[in-house]
């Protein structure tokens, strides 16, 4: 086990590392700098803002001076608000996003395993119908219909939860479950489709024909099967988090990192966008990472013969 | 998921309904979708605007028309483009196997690990500067297709590089070989009509994540530009007024979900129907 | 992690409820008394007084700040941190004494030379600062800033001593004490803002001296203002300030009526709505609102194309569209400000448009887009729609629209113009020279790349001109280039301020200014 989680963090490193220098090019090729065109500047006033944002040396030199800011966590200085580093930036706006997305990423868990389970258990009842067109409902609906209509519904007309800002527990509930929405109601169909072909399946009716109770067939081969199944479905899940993010904080005015992303991007601010990319594809690493391992501890078939992911 | 024939048929009529719009435009409304008329401005939905009016006096229904065109291209564009490439790139690396699937795994691991956010920012700036003499929302369109196709193809991709590498254990594909057959024509004649159902299936997905990625890109601005519109730039618009005109935002969410219910039943049905195992 | 999974749901679903029952109580979001919560709608692009330009950091800066003067509620200048005033014989040099006992919040006193010291960095080639040329009246202030003249002391101010500030003009200027109420005059303290560089800013270095502290700048998210024990006038009624930066309007409605916020600005669309309550409030302002041309891109090279543009525009159009209280206005000088003049300017004539077109040899057909940049705002975003509506219809121009974030706008403007941007601009003091001046040849403000010696004479010496006859005759002569013959902006209209004031407010008067002071002001 321990052989197979080390290899699997040395495979994550060159992708970090093609990612980091694919930014480093894109930053260096991108149109808007810190100052095209700027008023002419008094030479030596250049020279220092060349040394700041390091662009002074050859190429070479510079690449390797960004990969050993990197690994020392220094993203370099924003383009856009002067006098402030994105890793500051960052450190301010990622607890918040990290906050925001593990709440929803609880929500829809819980929620969508739950719901999951009980539809596919109960399979054509009234429960299931309407579990069906809820989580139909639920892949369909866009953050901003949801947003919107939480906003509207919750927030105005029943006063009941705050319609926006990041000052306390309460407010992050809105965001939460509108950014929960969609994964909630996928992980419920997958849940339960799981729920459904296992169910079915031989080792389980040979279970039930040796007369083991019905609660431990389900805990034990139904729910372990449902998790397994929705473990694989965890990086697109990431994904959608990641990326609802950006909507779910622009409508409830959160600044997380997806807030800062938006607005870097429509900034031109490139160290900022590119600092974001490093740290989405960091958390996107880790997290596969963890489902590698959680997936090759629940299914003990995969740690020998390391053939294919 | 009950895929019963009523569900099946509701799916189809609606998208049947959505493609109509976007084929008909503005024209269904009987106003241009960028005409304005300030006497007219911001009102509720009535004989003469069936779906309102903006603020600028545009009739909503046109606009929404006008939409679905840009939304539904835009997304049948993207999935295409992610359908050819994530085929060839599959067919590729399952059929070669060995090291070349594993460096070309590497790679998507890589792509896949960008947001996709950034892909498509910076595919509209590289698209900007290139294609210059195309109108504005021309480009806005191309961008939003190849950034869209280009973030959809890895998931397809994935699908046809398992499915191909399971048919390649297959038996009769190592008669194929052993009777000599080119590697091609295994591939493209046997091989891809026997896998074509999932594949299709996915595609069929594709379609409404496509929508999904767009409108929520129009949403925060990244996407289409006034005048024209799209469903997520409607959205967007009618939030802003949402408090005092909810009229604005109500259609074009409606119509963003009931496409991709539509979409979602189609798929289902789609499933259903290539899955022996699955009538119960 | 296997086993209780159903159970887990279910225990997230029970917290979900505690939170929800809880929220029912809603004591949490009652705000405290004295507490104000504003909505500044986005980042500040600045908070150095010598380098902002802007409405937003001016909200900020000037309940942080205070100046030699402030106006009155007619906008004449009353004493600040200048106890009194007197002026030479020959209207050429000012005396300000300074307030005894004016402490700055490290406790350090006011000095005379803290003046000298911020007005000359404004006026330094290498701080660059937009807002130079306002204080070009000093003598060799023009040369000191062109690097001319290399020593500072040769610039009409000095110390004469801690107490005493001296201002020598290169000609007299009968509103130059209002014109020290502006935010660029303010006092600074140099061996601050060398110790901390671009950083001086930011809490905790920021030192101030008006009735407010700045306690915490969240970047993206919030500023929190302290009331300032120590202000000379007394520590105002309000305890803390919360300005948060929310964008999305609709956002903000929503957050103002569930009484989180207390105070937002109206978007157009819920005018109308608003009017009729009593927490509605409208300023009309000395403000105006124009669309600028880069005169050094084509086809805006050519005052031919920028006049027929001009002429297809229908100001008639925007007060229905934008529903507060704006009022069309083709000249620049704004009502209300002394020398306005309401026949001045180009009407709407699409007919003589389109044959300016081509008289300048246009073709619409074959004509590139034209772009025009605005910064992200509901009504920016409605008044472009509107013309690129009408540069369609009445020119066959084809319009493509960009927007950017305020603080980016500002940049672009000052660096890389784009060929039609809007812009708005709002009086300093209440002077028409404020408002002449900024198409000078020499103001920084001026982003069109208009530069006409004419006017430039023209405006100078109007502003010294003592007799009104000559100085409306002036005035005129000087708007009938800016906006009908040269044309390098097209003035739109002037706007109000709609406000919607939480009832536990009392004491919000914006001035014609579009001036806040908070200091004034109590809440519940």
């Amino acid at each position: 086990m321990i052989r197979y989680a080390a290899g699997r963090v040395l495979a994550g490193v060159p992708v970090l590392w093609v990612v980091a220098t694919l930014t480093f090019a894109l930053l260096r090729f991108l149109p808007g700098g810190p100052f095209d065109k700027e008023k002419t500047l008094p030479p030596e006033i250049l020279r220092n803002l060349e040394r700041r944002y390091a662009l002074d040396g050859t190429l070479a030199e510079q690449y390797a001076d960004y990969l050993g800011r990197l690994v020392r966590g220094d993203l370099g200085p924003s383009y856009k608000y002067v006098g402030r580093d994105v890793s500051d930036i960052l450190a301010d706006a990622l607890p918040v996003s990290v906050e925001l997305g593990l709440l929803a990423l609880a929500i829809a868990l819980g929620g969508g395993i739950a719901l999951g389970l009980a539809a596919g258990t109960r399979r054509d009842s009234a429960l299931d119908r309407i579990v069906g067109i809820a989580t139909l409902v639920g892949v369909s609906a866009p953050s901003f219909v949801i947003g919107a209509g939480l906003i509207l519904g919750v927030g105005l007309e029943l006063d009941w939860l705050p319609a926006g800002l990041w000052e306390g527990p309460r407010y992050a509930i809105l965001p939460a479950l509108t950014l929960a929405a969609l994964p909630l109601a996928y992980i419920a169909q997958l849940t339960r489709a799981q729920v459904i072909t296992v169910m079915h399946q031989d080792y389980v009716r040979t279970a039930r024909a040796k007369g083991v109770p019905e609660g431990r067939v389900r805990r034990h081969h139904v729910l372990r099967n449902a998790l397994l199944a929705v473990l694989t479905y965890f990086g697109p899940l990431l994904a959608i988090l990641l990326t609802g993010s950006f909507v779910v904080e622009k409508i409830y005015a959160i600044p997380g990192l997806g807030r800062f992303f938006v607005t870097a991007v429509t900034n031109r601010d490139y160290p900022l966008v590119l600092g974001v990319t490093l740290v989405y594809a960091a958390l996107v690493v880790a997290a596969n990472l963890a489902v590698d391992l959680l997936y090759a501890w629940l299914d003990p078939r995969i740690r020998v013969g390391g053939a294919e992911r | 998921m009950t895929t019963s024939r009523a569900t099946a048929a509701l799916g189809a009529l609606v998208i049947a309904g959505l493609v109509g719009l976007a084929l008909a435009g503005d024209r269904v409304a009987g106003y241009r979708f960028d005409a304005q008329d300030s006497a007219h401005a911001l009102e509720s939905p009535s004989r003469a605007h069936w779906l309102g009016t903006d603020a600028l006096g545009r009739d909503q229904l046109a606009r929404l028309a006008e939409g679905a065109r840009v939304s539904l291209l835009i997304a049948i564009g993207a999935t295409t483009l992610a359908l050819a490439i994530g085929l060839g790139y599959g067919l590729l690396a399952g059929w070669l196997g060995g090291r070349v699937d594993g460096a070309m795994m590497r790679a998507v691991d890589v792509v896949y690990a960008l947001p996709d956010v950034l892909v498509i920012v910076l595919l509209i700036e590289i698209l900007q500067a290139t294609l210059l003499g195309v109108p504005d929302v021309a480009r806005r369109v191309a961008a939003l297709v190849a950034a869209l196709g280009f973030v959809g193809w890895i998931g397809i991709a994935r699908l046809v590089r398992a499915l191909v590498l399971q048919a390649r254990e297959e038996t009769w594909v190592e008669a194929a070989r052993a009777l000599g057959l080119r590697d091609r024509r295994i591939l493209l004649r046997h091989v891809l009509p026997n896998i074509a159902g999932p594949i299709l299936v996915a595609a069929a997905f594709q379609i409404p994540a496509a929508i999904l990625a767009e409108s929520t890109l129009s949403f925060i601005g990244l996407g289409i530009q006034p005048p024209f519109s799209s469903w997520g730039t409607l959205a967007s618009d009618g939030f802003e007024a949402m408090r005092s005109y909810p009229h604005l935002i109500f259609f074009p969410c409606l119509a963003i979900l009931l496409a991709l219910i539509g979409f979602h039943l189609l798929g289902e049905t789609l499933r259903a129907s290539l899955d022996p195992r699955r009538r119960a | 992690m296997v086993r209780g999974g159903g159970r887990a749901a279910v225990l997230v679903l029970c917290t979900l409820c505690a939170g929800v029952a809880q929220s029912c109580g809603r004591d949490e979001m009652r705000p405290a008394p004295r507490e104000l919560r504003i909505n500044l709608e986005t980042e500040p692009p600045s908070l150095d007084w010598s380098l902002a330009t802007d409405g937003i950091s001016i909200i900020a800066i000037q309940q942080l700040m205070r100046g030699l003067t402030r106006l009155s509620r007619d906008l004449r200048p009353e004493p600040d941190l200048a106890e009194r005033w007197s002026v030479s014989a020959d209207g050429r040099t000012y005396t300000f004494a300074l307030r005894p006992g004016v402490v700055w919040s490290d406790g350090e006193p006011l000095r005379a030379q803290q003046f000298v010291d911020s007005w000359l960095r404004l006026l330094a080639p290498e701080t660059a600062a937009e807002y130079a040329y306002f204080l070009f009246p000093l003598k060799n202030a023009r040369a000191f800033n062109a690097g001319t003249i290399t020593d500072p002391g040769a610039v009409g101010v000095r110390a004469r001593d801690d107490a005493t500030l001296e201002v020598e003009l290169e000609a007299p200027l009968v509103y130059f004490p209002a014109l020290v109420n502006f935010m660029v005059t303010f006092p600074q303290r140099r061996e601050l803002i060398e110790r901390y560089g671009e950083r001086w800013t930011e809490p905790p270095n920021l030192v101030t001296l008006g009735p407010f502290t700045l306690e915490e700048w969240r970047h993206e998210y919030r500023l929190v203002l302290r009331a300032n024990p120590r202000y000379w006038a007394g520590r105002p009624a309000l305890d803390r300030i919360t300005a948060y930066m929310v964008e999305e309007d609709s956002t903000a409605l929503v957050l103002f009526e569930q009484g989180l916020l207390d105070l937002v600005k109206l978007p157009p669309l819920e005018i109308r709505r608003y009017r009729e309550r009593p927490e509605y409030l409208r300023q009309p302002l000395l403000r105006g609102y124009y669309y600028g041309f880069d005169l050094r891109t084509p086809p805006f090279d050519d005052a031919r194309v920028r006049r027929a543009f001009a002429h297809a525009i229908d100001r008639a159009e925007f007060p229905p569209l934008l529903q507060g209280g704006e009022q069309p206005w083709p000249s620049w000088i704004p009502p209300g400000m002394p020398h306005a003049n309401p026949q001045l300017g180009l009407a709407f004539d699409p007919e003589r448009a389109r044959a300016l077109l081509r008289e300048a040899g246009v073709d619409p057909a074959t004509l590139a887009p034209v772009r025009i940049v605005f910064n992200s705002d509901q009504t920016h975003k409605l008044v472009a729609e509107k013309v690129q509506a009408m540069w369609r219809e009445h020119l066959g121009v084809r319009v493509e629209l960009e927007n950017r974030e305020w603080k980016v706008f500002l940049k672009e403007l000052a660096t890389n113009p784009p060929p039609v941007f809007r812009l708005g601009w709002g009086a300093d003091f209440p002077d028409p020279d404020n408002f002449m001046n900024l198409f000078t040849s020499y103001s920084e403000n001026n982003h069109t790349g208009f530069a006409n010696p004419h006017y430039d004479a023209l405006v100078l010496r109007a502003a010294s001109e003592v007799d009104p006859a000559t100085r409306q005759s002036l005035y005129d002569e000087a708007q009938r280039i800016l906006c009908e013959q040269d044309v390098p902006i097209v003035p739109l209209f002037v706007t109000a301020s709609n406000f919607a004031v939480a009832r536990r407010v009392h004491g919000f008067v914006p001035s014609p200014m579009d001036l806040y002071f908070f200091d004034r002001v109590s809440a519940e």
